[in-house]
């Protein structure tokens, strides 16, 4: 389900954090649970080490899905999903883990707002991620795993933006 | 029988295997491709029974890799394994000729429905 929110079109929060959950257990384990994180609104990721990725979402409806994990919590998802301990993990395993789980988690979300559109490949970096001048934050989920942080946005086209707007 | 797997993720190929071996389905032999264009030529040279392949993927993607496969004349079973499983994707799949699209994340059960109706 998507809402409007003050003349743009985001996925609901409930929806965010529902498909967030689904995708890390199915990847993890039925017993890694994400959990919530009081964060003061508008703070910065407050992860020291960071990895973060990203994927753009384009036609029916625009935004960009972001994920930003700390590092030890990066590395130890690269781990279980290779089923390896966390020290024999390389950081092309983080950052291809960090890229899938954004992937997943994009590529879900895409499936719940209007279309047709297309999803792009995910971009990965070591470090926090960046966001155009041009896009407005819509959702914000921060959360917390194995005493890590872990955080999911969702960013669309600020209103008149020559980004092509929100609808 | 052989599985083809195509995927631009290392991790990802690993959890497809890791699954196909929790769905009772371990016994095959797997290849292993890292896009579209790489799988193209490896049903060529490899002969796979079944292609499990990625949409996204950079060189060319999945839906572009089945389309040269059926151009071609190549018949193998082919199916998805991606992030988006929605019904327009679904019925693209479909149309494209693919035997089925399993969406992540998915479990052990959803990958063995989907190979019984290849195998």
């Amino acid at each position: 389900m998507s809402v409007l929110t003050d003349e743009v079109e985001a996925p609901a929060e409930d929806d965010v954090r529902a498909v967030t959950e689904d995708v890390w257990l199915a990847l993890l384990g039925e017993e890694e649970v994400l959990l919530p994180r009081q964060v003061p609104s508008g703070s910065p990721f407050d992860a020291t080490g960071v990895w973060s990725a990203a994927v753009t979402v384009s036609g029916g409806w625009q935004g960009v899905v972001t994920v930003e994990l700390q590092e030890d919590a990066a590395r130890l998802l690269g781990a279980g999903m290779l089923d390896l301990p966390a020290a024999e993990v390389a950081d092309a395993d983080v950052a291809d883990a960090v890229g899938e789980l954004v992937n997943m988690v994009g590529g879900n979300l895409k499936s719940l707002m209007p279309g047709p559109s297309v999803l792009s490949l995910p971009a990965v970096a070591a470090g926090r991620a960046v966001f155009a001048s041009d896009v407005v934050e819509v959702c914000r989920l921060d959360l917390a795993w194995r005493g890590g942080p872990v955080r999911v946005c969702v960013h669309v086209p600020r209103p008149g933006s020559s980004n092509g707007g929100s609808r | 029988m052989k599985i083809l797997i195509a995927d631009d993720s290392r991790v990802m190929r690993q959890i497809v295997i890791r699954t196909l071996r929790q769905a009772g389905h371990g016994g095959h032999d797997i290849v292993e491709a890292e896009n579209g264009r790489e799988a193209l030529e490896m049903v060529r040279s490899e002969a796979p029974d079944l292609v499990l392949s990625d949409w996204n993927m950079p060189e060319m993607n999945g839906i572009d890799c089945l389309a040269a496969l059926r151009a071609s004349g190549s018949e193998v079973a082919f199916g998805f394994v991606t992030s988006e499983g929605s019904e327009e994707m679904r019925q693209r799949a479909a149309s494209a000729g693919a035997a089925f699209l399993i969406a992540k994340p998915f479990t052990p059960e959803a990958f063995d429905d989907a190979l019984r109706t290849v195998l």
